[in-house]
């Protein structure tokens, strides 16, 4: 068992180096801007300034805090948009694209079956996603540290510990385009696509009659301003989302495995 | 119990009977051929026989198991070995890395003898290969679990004639160890050297199975004949004589269509008939070989299609 996610796994560490990497600079470059933001200008004018689309989009409560100042540049932008669509996007080829490339045969030559062989290798996205998650936080606990501000150790950690089941409900998005799709480009077209689409319409869709829609949106049950600004935990909504993911799973293995390769 | 059974194994894709009722048997321990030409459906079958599509009508039992029974189907691959037309590894990988997979999944009791017999570069990433190393590191993966039923579907594109020779060998080892091999080509020489069956199968259809000296002798002799002096056509007026071309150099004053000095015919009939004629004239040369086995698939597959 597992020859496959360890496969995988291995496949992806220097990726998800280059990701931990990437996302603790956005992270120090965050907190760094922070200071100079905040002497430059009264936080509250920048967040008035903000047409109300954006504030919705980015459900930005306060700039005027560090922590406030975070939840937006860093957890909005960075995790439930850009990590949030990477995801998506990587694993809309976990299975479309050994299909692209006919390696898919040789793969169940082999006796394995298809229900593993996807299920492994979206277990493999843990590798990303965890490393992502443990490098960052310590950077932005350091970086605060470094100019000076305090945040709490306990609300960073249980935010990145909340986005894991967010980032791999959205990867559960991509597995599902991965199976539906033979051609990975376009699996990975639809993935970004639809992620980005239920992303606009759970939060432009906020207080309108049409709220419900969002329901269907991960990021719903993922809000960084709750966890940072409220010292709040959404552990149902953390629930929900490990409940998407593996519902997603779930559809993606059965489409899988009944239809032609 | 045959090692691999075909019962009326269909696949309708709407606009193309890829399939159409296929129903043959592979008897443990022989080499079987599966031939037609490019797009006969020779690939459709045998991805219905792994399991990679589902056939629209019939079955097909593989080492006993109905491949409509996915996990029966997936543990019999524990004893198949499958080498696709289109053999494609994870490109970022070495050749090392993907064997090592393998390994750990169904077992590679015969890494260290293939990989000495078939020497693919194990060190090299699978996107700087050529296609004949990926077809090596195909072979490899194909046996190194000590499979008891192989299917190879054009097992020997790409390969240079020297690992061809090689291949070949090695393929006949295998059925004296009671290996069953189930192969597709469209190469006829290659069939003739190694198979001991052959299917034939022709947009779709099953046109034939029969040992390969059946369609060898169905095919019958190339025979051509060289006198020193004029013979009467009435000399080849033989039962079983098909494709005949008579000649006379222009030096002779006769009637090229009444008599000839040189012939070549395909003659199907007895063999001595034609022997007990011979000595009534004087023979520069006289040659019977066996018939190329493309003049068979041409008669099978009705046409001057490209095989």
């Amino acid at each position: 068992m597992f020859e496959f996610a360890r496969y995988d796994a291995a496949k992806r560490i220097k990726g998800s180096a280059y990701l931990a990497a990437g996302m603790s600079l956005l992270a120090a470059f965050a907190v760094w801007a922070y200071p100079s933001y905040s002497e430059a200008m009264d936080m509250e004018q920048l967040h008035e300034a903000f047409p109300e689309p954006m504030i919705q989009a980015f459900n930005i409560q306060t700039m005027a805090s560090l922590e406030g100042f975070l939840a937006v540049e860093l957890y909005m932008f960075g995790w439930v948009i850009l990590l949030g669509l990477y995801f998506a996007y990587s694993a809309a080829s976990i299975v479309a694209d050994d299909i692209d490339r006919g390696r898919m045969d040789t793969l169940l030559s082999m006796p394995v079956s298809r229900e593993r062989l996807a299920l492994e290798r979206f277990a493999s996205l843990g590798v990303p996603i965890l490393t992502v998650n443990v490098v960052t936080p310590v950077v932005v606990l350091v970086s605060a540290d470094l100019i000076g501000e305090s945040l709490s150790v306990v609300d960073v950690v249980a935010l990145h510990l909340l986005s894991i089941p967010y980032l791999f409900a959205c990867g559960g998005i991509g597995l599902l385009a991965s199976v539906l799709f033979d051609r990975a480009s376009v699996a990975q077209r639809v993935a970004l696509g639809v992620t980005f689409g239920i992303y606009l319409v759970e939060s432009l869709l906020t207080g309108t009659d049409y709220e419900g829609l969002g329901a269907i949106a991960p990021m719903r049950y993922f809000d960084p301003n709750e966890v940072l600004l409220d010292g709040t935990y959404d552990l149902a909504g953390a629930a929900i989302l490990i409940g998407m993911m593996t519902a997603l799973v779930i559809v993606s293995q059965t489409w899988f495995v009944r239809r032609d390769i | 119990m045959g090692a691999i059974e075909l019962d009326g194994l269909t696949k309708d894709y709407g606009t193309v009977l890829a399939n159409d009722d296929i129903t043959f048997t592979v008897e443990p321990g022989e080499i079987f051929g599966y031939l037609g030409p490019n797009g006969a459906g020779k690939t459709t079958t045998i991805r219905m026989l792994l399991g990679f599509i589902n056939p629209t009508a019939g079955t097909a039992r593989v080492l006993g198991n109905d491949i409509r029974d996915r996990r029966a189907l997936i543990d019999a691959k524990h004893r198949i070995g499958h080498l696709s037309d289109d053999q494609a590894f994870d490109e970022q990988a070495t050749g090392a890395e993907i064997l090592d997979l393998h390994a750990a999944v169904k077992g590679d009791d015969r890494r260290a003898e293939l990989l000495d017999l078939f020497e693919p570069p194990l060190d090299r990433r699978v996107r700087d290969y050529s296609s004949g190393n990926v077809q090596k590191l195909g072979l490899v993966t194909t046996f190194m679990h000590d499979p008891d039923l192989v299917i190879l579907d054009e097992p020997t594109g790409g390969l240079d004639p020297l690992v061809k020779h090689r291949f070949a060998g090695f393929l006949r080892e295998e059925r004296e160890r009671g290996v069953t091999v189930f192969f597709s080509s469209h190469i006829l020489s290659e069939v003739r050297r190694l198979c001991d069956r052959v299917g034939i199968i022709r947009d779709g259809r099953l046109v034939t199975v029969d040992p390969i000296e059946t369609l060898l002798d169905r095919s019958g002799k190339a025979v051509r004949i060289n006198s020193a002096d004029p013979i009467p056509v009435e000399f080849i007026d033989l039962d079983g004589v098909h494709n005949l071309e008579t000649s006379v150099p222009d030096d002779h004053a006769v009637d090229p269509h009444t008599e000839f000095t040189e012939c070549t015919f395909t003659f199907t009939g007895d063999i001595n008939a034609l022997l007990a004629r011979l000595p009534d004239h004087e023979m520069v040369d006289v040659s019977i070989e066996e018939a190329p086995l493309e003049d068979v698939f041409l008669r099978f597959y009705g046409g001057d299609e490209d095989v």
